[in-house]
């Protein structure tokens, strides 16, 4: 097990440096001249040569490149170029945010996707049909106007959450629930539509193995049968969704971020990247990278957790 | 089961702990956005589209970003909403005979928020800091040789050269006074210290998305604090700021997308306006180095008959604005409104133009187009000249691209949208003299150099009259192709008055109040 995890954290090292490579590479080739975006249309072109030479956007690539990771490896990732703060504050202050997004919309989402997709695959019929439909709406209604429209209706018409800002769990519980919880619906509703259909699709596969029917033939309670044996092997492939959904969750919510200016990662990301706010960006890459990596070892953990076959010994 | 059942209560743990970690986030970053709608004495929200650069004094940015200036530090003089000079740090001040040395006496009763008093010292050491800093606007203070007390409350500044702006310079960012011994220090660009109205409370604020102030109890002059506590709230999605003004979450705003105006008022806000930007054709090439035609005077003045500003104003500025054909400021000395109409649209007018210079087939221009304003309005701008045979060849380049290749004289027209102001002398250094940053091909005649000395250095009539003559010079001979003057929306709520500043993006911190 140890060692498993040992040989997935260094194949997770080794994922990082090419990530971070790669995005340093683009930054570079797609960055335009950051100076002048820094210092706007006032500021003489003298006053941008020096800062190009300041923050040693004269050096070749490759030295910056090597000055940049030098800094990473011992955490140092330096500071925004527009904002001056430092990366690792940035972000440590908004990731908390954030994951408490994604952790709210993939546990709303494990819960509801599981049953839904249990009671289409049991009940079959208009219920498996109504399933189906709602989810292929669910997954092509893109979450921002999901978010819209749940803003609309339920923050601006009936008052009922604020429609835009963040107020922390630790300052007001019912405050955090206002605000966090018509994002998490936004960014769940696409969520809950794949994992229905997957739990659906595997429960009723299961269902018709041959195992299946020895269990039933004992004298097997059907929910027995079902919740015993059916969902377990039914939920790897499951939890295979999820663990993608986590990590396409938190491009997600970047968008749906902006949409109820929330001060989670997402208002930085995308300002960063349009900016050109290369020290910034290059933190954001790293520590999406490296939860991702995180998120995958879990998985696989959890995986085996559930098949006994998928274990590692 | 059991195991289901485990995993179930580890993944509650985990979310519960993480949820807690967002929660001591609130200790160190966190702002909610609330606190709007109650005007009086307590807390004022302000919707801003540009996160704080920095606050460190030296590097300070000013227009959208004064705000964060103002929050925390006092300016030297103070501009009122005309842009009249005033005494603010600084009661009295005077220039000598040939305006090269200014005297400025200094309040004695102001302290900075470390408890030490303020001094004539740290206003020369701020001064100068300011001048080698790295704000976009360190070049206002370009002419300020030294800067030194006297005694306490004595500044002197000795001038290279006489600056018409130096006062009006000292009521922006230019002005603002950080203690001496902290100018330098990096510490300052996240924890301020100044002498300022309020103190920026780190523990609540969200860089980049809230920045949370509290009043500063000992300020020296309390009638200026009319709230206990500020919140500038950073909106950078239209969508966002409309929720946030139709849900009441803010005071006051500034606006991203001014088609949302009209919802903003059905929301109760109330519209100020004021004008800052003029928004056109920068005829750069008027030597006609790169595309000869625009060398000749007739082919600009057809390039300005050809625009149907009306239909520009609609398509660009959603109505908002004030079409024009000068780019100088309603509030300058200089502005005359004959010159907002001097060219009226008309296509045949243009054509004869052309046809007398010797262009009836048109010619062709390249232009930089950038995504970052709409595909619709590069569309009309092309058509607009392609109706006199005029063919724009855009080349498409990256927002981060496009002021660079304009200043590096690749281009010789552009469409932009450039400051007014404040002052004449301030313009005239920024988009019309052979070496203003905005004049990327230096083109100069004589009589516009002549013209620019008076305003530096004439008496106050001498350079009126010489900005009116420039004025005028720069129309008749269309150096430019303006299409109108956006009006800078600005919004208030029922419980909140906003006046706006002349000369800036949004009002003065002091000029928002409660009703």
């Amino acid at each position: 097990m140890l060692r498993f995890i040992l040989r997935r954290l260094l194949a997770g090292v080794i994922l990082l440096f090419a990530v971070s490579s790669l995005a340093y590479l683009l930054l570079y080739l797609g960055a335009g001249d950051i100076a002048r975006q820094i210092l706007g249309q006032e500021a003489t072109q003298e006053q941008v040569q020096q800062l190009n030479t300041r923050l040693g956007l004269d050096q070749p690539l490759l030295t910056r490149y090597f000055g940049w990771l030098a800094g990473a490896v011992t955490g140092d990732f330096g500071a925004s170029w527009f904002t001056n703060q430092p990366v690792i504050a940035a972000i440590t202050s908004r990731l908390a945010v954030t994951l408490s997004l994604v952790i709210g919309t993939v546990t709303l989402t494990a819960i509801v996707g599981t049953a839904l997709g249990v009671w289409a695959a049991r009940k079959r019929g208009a219920a498996d049909r109504t399933v189906q439909i709602v989810s292929v709406l669910g997954f092509a209604i893109p979450g921002f106007l999901i978010a819209i429209f749940l803003v609309n209706l339920f923050a601006l018409n009936l008052k009922l959450f604020r429609p835009t800002g963040y107020i922390p769990i630790g300052t007001s519980f019912t405050g955090w629930l206002s605000t966090v919880t018509l994002p998490i619906i936004a960014l769940a509703i696409g969520a809950i539509a794949a994992i229905a259909a997957q739990v659906r699709g595997s429960v009723i596969d299961t269902m018709r193995q041959d195992w299946v029917r020895t269990l039933r033939s004992r004298g097997l309670s059907e929910n027995r049968v079902l919740y015993k044996h059916v969902l377990r092997n039914a939920g790897g492939p499951a939890l295979a969704v999820l663990a993608v959904q986590f990590v396409g969750l938190l491009g997600g919510a970047v968008i749906v971020e902006q949409i109820f200016a929330i001060p989670g990662l997402g208002p930085i990301a995308t300002q960063s990247t349009g900016q050109g706010d290369i020290p910034l960006v290059m933190g954001l890459v790293v520590v999406t990278a490296a939860l991702v990596v995180v998120v995958n070892i879990v998985i696989e953990i959890l995986h085996g957790f559930l098949n006994p076959k998928a274990r590692i010994s | 089961m059991f195991r289901l059942k485990r995993a179930a209560a580890v993944a509650l743990a985990a979310t519960l702990a993480l949820a807690g970690c967002a929660a001591g986030g609130g200790e160190t970053g966190g702002g909610d956005g609330s606190g709007g709608g109650d005007g009086g004495g307590g807390t004022l929200t302000w919707g801003v589209i540009a996160p704080a650069s920095t606050f460190a004094q030296k590097d300070m940015r000013w227009a959208n970003e004064s705000p964060y200036g103002q929050a925390v530090y006092d300016s030297l003089l103070r501009a009122n909403p005309d842009f009249e000079v005033e005494p603010n740090l600084a009661t009295e001040w005077e220039y000598n005979e040939d305006n090269t040395v200014l005297t400025l006496t200094l309040r004695d009763d102001v302290t900075f928020t470390n408890g030490e008093t303020l001094t004539a010292e740290d206003a020369a050491a701020s001064l100068l800091a300011f001048k080698g800093g790295a704000s976009p606007n360190a070049t206002l203070l370009r002419n300020l040789a030294d800067a030194r007390a006297i005694d306490e409350t004595t500044l002197e500044l000795t001038l290279g050269a006489p600056d018409p702006g130096m006062l009006s310079n000292l009521t922006q960012n230019a002005g603002l006074v950080a203690p001496a011994e902290l100018v330098d220090d990096p510490a300052m660009a996240t924890e301020p210290v100044g002498s300022g109205p309020y103190i920026l409370n780190t523990g609540e604020t969200v860089v980049g998305s809230s920045y949370v102030f509290d009043k500063n109890e000992d300020y020296w002059k309390p009638e200026d604090q009319h709230y206990d506590k500020l919140v500038l709230q950073v909106y950078t999605d239209p969508t966002a700021l409309l929720n946030a003004v139709q849900g009441g979450q803010l005071n006051v705003t500034n606006v991203v997308d001014k088609t949302t105006v009209p919802q903003m008022e059905a929301a109760g806000y109330t519209l100020n306006r004021s004008e800052l930007d003029w928004s056109g054709f920068l005829i750069m090439d008027r030597a006609g180095t790169l595309v000869p035609a625009l060398g000749d005077v007739r082919v600009r003045q057809a390039i300005n008959f050809a625009l149907d500003r009306e239909a520009l104003l609609a398509t660009m500025g959603a109505g908002f604005g004030e079409p024009t054909t000068q780019i100088f400021a309603p509030w300058s000395p200089s502005f005359d409104e004959e010159l907002d109409e001097f060219y009226e649209y008309d296509v045949d007018r243009a054509k004869e133009l052309l046809a007398e210079a010797g262009y009836e087939d048109g010619f062709e221009v390249t232009m930089p187009q950038t995504p970052s304003v709409a595909a619709s309005t590069w569309t009309l701008m092309a058509d607009q000249l392609a109706q006199i045979g005029i063919t724009v060849n855009y080349e498409q380049v990256q927002a981060t691209e496009f002021i660079p290749g304009i200043l590096a004289a690749k281009y010789p027209m552009t469409w932009f949208q450039l400051q007014m102001g404040p002052t004449d002398w301030q313009l005239s250094q920024f988009q019309i003299a052979e070496q203003a940053t905005w004049n990327p091909l230096r083109y100069t005649t004589p009589e516009v150099e002549e013209w620019i000395a008076t305003i530096q250095t004439g008496t106050e009539d001498e350079a009126a009259e010489a900005g009116q003559e420039l004025n005028r010079y720069l129309v008749e001979n269309a150096w430019n192709a303006p299409f109108f003057r956006p009006t800078v929306t600005f919004m208030s709520d029922a419980n909140t008055e906003a006046v706006p500043q002349t000369g800036n993006a949004v009002p003065y911190l002091w000029n928002v109040q409660p009703k």
